[in-house]
């Protein structure tokens, strides 16, 4: 569980040693520009043309084919087959069953949709491949970001695998006192009290501990936050980062000019 | 305004929000694993929102989608909005004093689908053109193949679906809080939000009926449209 | 001159009835390893959060007397400028990992970087506490996957790292084995020798005989007795108002009646009974 939240690969490559800020603004360009530009091939370009060579730049292309199969492939399929079964668009019907029909144009549409999520999650997926989240909180702090959302992240990141452990701890638990987790929907709806309740209790009962803990480490210090790792920046990847912004905002105006 | 929204993110908040996070998911999941008809994948969202103030929720809220597009679902990325203003009106409706008893608890329940119904509306039809990968999909399906414009046949599936998950929501979230010791509870900044109180302020009874007045005229438009059309 | 300095000290939580500590008097001296014990409810922890600031800064509640850590009073503080003299540390080591770090290294560095210390002193001084509390070798693992006792070391690095003038700790071994509790020991026995005062809450009375300076038996929310371990441990008014006490203690007061231990003054551990025994 703990591997899942974590898709951090230490490698050394150009595309672990560029800032992370740099790495974010590309990705936030190649989402928007997916989604906002008004060319119907941009996605799949992107996709072919950017996303998949920088993996192997990055020197993740093995992880990145097996994220992107796990996660990826399944969430943009479904997207993909609801929308060509259900997109009441077109006249060129290929394929009709009952009130669902396919047409030609419903499944171009549901294409580009599907390739734009998959230009999201997948750039989205390299960006956590490459970069370590703590490398990334860190940098971001010093740019002025609360010190207290960096603690959110991460310990968000960190809980998450614990609670989930205590989820399957508690209903192995149950079910083996006879608890339904199977039966009619009413006995399943009854089962969820149960099950819920160790869960949040314990958890919550715990806030305040974890709250002293932090406050007498100077959590809630005013003086300016310093960070054990200094995280490299250089003036040219500051241009690169303005250059994405103005194709960013350029493919916005497009899209609404056109 | 900004010094008073500083005074709900204490210590306590900071470290509520990722547990809350955490609590979303897991319960998230075992509603999966229950296989049952709704999502309750904001209980902690809510929790935050009542004890900590609609910002501190609503921080819960999108930080929660995120957390779940990078782990299991990235398709749930843009609907990060959605979950911000879940949280946002969960604590607006406790600050108004929506939660100090359970018919109140149901009528925030009520509010907190309504918004989320308006929320996710644009962001369904902007990028995904009203058919999502969710499975409420089938009934907007079906009511653009009765001849429904896209608009009202997304706005409709939400408020169809939407309010059962919500009401269930807020009255576990309550029940939770409730549950919880009160020495627990004092250590949030908004404790008082949620103490239940005995007689009913008489505004409040008509917001309240306002609210049930409104759901029942969209009530009967949908059901008009659908039968109509 | 006195480093702590309490006066008339009575505390009340919110929506309680009984205040948890009554009428407390304390002056602790500095580079003085001050041992706290009680029953559960004495008023050990809360004692801890009072010199810790926390009380009543962090849970509320009405607070009465005076309290002065290191020159400063604690009306007149906020809970961040305190932290800054009063490190704290306590029993549950779980809830003690901040969660926001990946590494044990980074997890001790936490305190100082919220602090804003430079970062190459912050490297230096990582790396002395943890080398002086033995734990170096840990520095790279995930604060998670540790047992229960090295997370409590952790902790406690995490807190003396940060160097305060006054360290309160509440229970820190109580997940450890006794060669980790006489490493955590010594080691606290130094730092009081090098001038940090330490008030410690622990029931293991054989460390406490051979490492405090002084101590302080709580009931009640009052200071029942205090004085040096060797008088307070072994005094009767200790045992007659049911204080977990050392075996030794015990075994050697019922020889006492049965005319077998000799000695004036009873053992609290295994070398002063054995000698005491001897004779």
């Amino acid at each position: 569980m703990h591997e899942r939240l974590s898709f951090h690969i230490k490698r050394d490559s150009v595309l672990h040693r560029l800032n992370p800020l740099t790495k974010l603004t590309l990705v936030l360009a190649l989402i928007m520009v997916a989604f906002t530009s008004p060319w119907y091939w941009t996605p799949h370009l992107l996709f072919l043309f950017v996303i998949i060579p920088l993996s192997f730049i990055g020197k993740v292309f093995r992880e990145f084919f097996f994220a992107a199969t796990r996660l990826i492939l399944p969430a943009a399929g479904f997207l993909f087959l609801m929308q060509a079964f259900f997109q009441p668009i077109g006249e060129h019907v290929i394929f009709k069953f009952y009130f669902l029909d396919i047409t030609q144009e419903s499944l171009m549409f549901a294409f580009k949709n599907a390739m734009r999520v998959i230009v999201m999650v997948s750039s989205f997926t390299l960006f956590l491949l490459t970069t370590h989240p703590s490398e990334l909180m860190s940098d971001l702090t010093r740019r002025g970001l609360p010190g207290q959302f960096a603690y959110v992240i991460i310990s968000t990141l960190q809980i998450l695998p614990q609670i989930q452990s205590k989820s399957q701890t508690i209903i192995s638990a149950q079910r083996s006192r006879g608890l339904d987790t199977e039966g009619n929907f009413f006995k399943r709806a009854g089962s969820l009290v149960p099950l819920v309740g160790p869960l949040v209790f314990g958890s919550l009962v715990e806030v305040e501990e974890r709250a002293i803990a932090i406050e007498a480490r100077g959590f809630t210090s005013k003086s300016i936050k310093t960070s054990l790792y200094e995280i490299a920046d250089t003036s040219f990847e500051k241009i690169i980062r303005w250059g994405l912004i103005i194709i960013i905002i350029l493919s916005i105006v497009l899209n609404i000019w056109l | 305004m900004l010094d008073k929204i500083k005074s709900n993110f204490t210590t306590q908040t900071w470290v509520l929000i990722p547990i809350a996070i955490a609590i979303n998911v897991a319960i998230g999941q075992l509603v999966l694993v229950l296989k049952l008809p709704v999502f309750l994948d904001s209980i902690g969202t809510v929790l935050v929102a009542v004890l900590c103030g609609p910002w501190a929720g609503a921080l819960t809220g999108a930080l929660s989608n995120v957390i779940w597009g990078i782990a299991f679902d990235p398709g749930a990325f843009p609907w990060w909005p959605v979950a911000f203003f879940i949280g946002f009106m969960a604590g607006k409706m406790a600050e108004w004093g929506f939660f100090k008893s359970w018919w109140k608890v149901v009528v925030t329940g009520i509010v907190i689908a309504l918004t989320a119904a308006i929320i996710s509306t644009p962001i369904s039809v902007y990028l995904f053109g009203g058919i999502t990968a969710s499975g409420s999909s089938f009934i907007t399906a079906y009511l653009l193949q009765t001849g429904q414009g896209i608009w009202s046949a997304v706005v409709s599936t939400a408020f169809l679906t939407e309010p059962v998950d919500k009401i269930t929501t807020a009255m576990l979230a309550f029940a939770i809080i409730q549950g919880l010791p009160k020495r627990t509870v004092a250590g949030y900044p908004k404790a008082d939000q949620v103490e239940i109180e005995g007689g009913s302020d008489k505004n409040q009874m008509y917001i309240a009926i306002g609210i049930v007045v409104v759901l029942i005229l969209f009530a009967a438009f949908l059901l008009r449209s659908i039968l109509g059309g | 001159m006195a480093l702590v300095n309490l006066q008339n000290v009575t505390y009340k939580y919110p929506l309680t009835k009984t205040p948890a500590l009554q009428n407390i008097n304390l002056q602790i001296k500095e580079g003085e390893f001050v041992a706290v014990v009680g029953a559960n409810g004495a008023g050990k922890s809360t004692l801890c959060y009072t010199l810790a600031g926390f009380a009543p800064h962090f849970f509320k509640g009405e607070m009465s007397g005076s309290i002065e850590v290191a020159g400063k009073e604690s009306s007149k503080s906020t809970l961040d400028e305190w932290v800054l003299n009063v490190g704290l540390a306590f029993q549950n080591p779980f809830n003690q990992i901040s969660g926001a770090k990946y590494t044990v290294f980074e997890e001790i560095a936490f305190g100082l970087e919220n602090i804003g210390v430079p970062r190459d002193e912050m490297k230096d001084r990582v790396n002395d506490a943890l080398a002086l509390t033995g734990i170096t070798d840990l520095a790279d693992r995930s604060p998670y996957s540790l047992s229960g006792g090295q997370q409590q070391r952790v902790a406690l690095t995490s807190i003396l790292v940060m160097q305060p003038k006054l360290l309160v700790l509440d229970e820190p071994t109580s997940q450890m084995d006794p060669i980790g509790t006489r490493e955590v020991f010594s080691v606290i026995r130094k730092m009081a020798e090098g001038g940090m005062t330490v008030v410690m809450v622990e029931h293991k009375m054989e460390w406490i005989a051979q490492f405090a300076d002084r101590v302080i038996a709580l009931k009640d929310g009052s200071i029942l007795l205090e004085g040096k371990p060797g008088e307070v441990l072994t005094s009767d008014v200790l045992a007659e108002n049911g204080f977990g006490i050392s075996r030794y203690t015990s075994t050697a007061r019922e020889a006492k009646k049965q005319g077998l231990w000799k000695k004036e003054k009873l053992p609290v551990t295994l070398d002063e009974a054995v000698e005491g025994f001897k004779k």
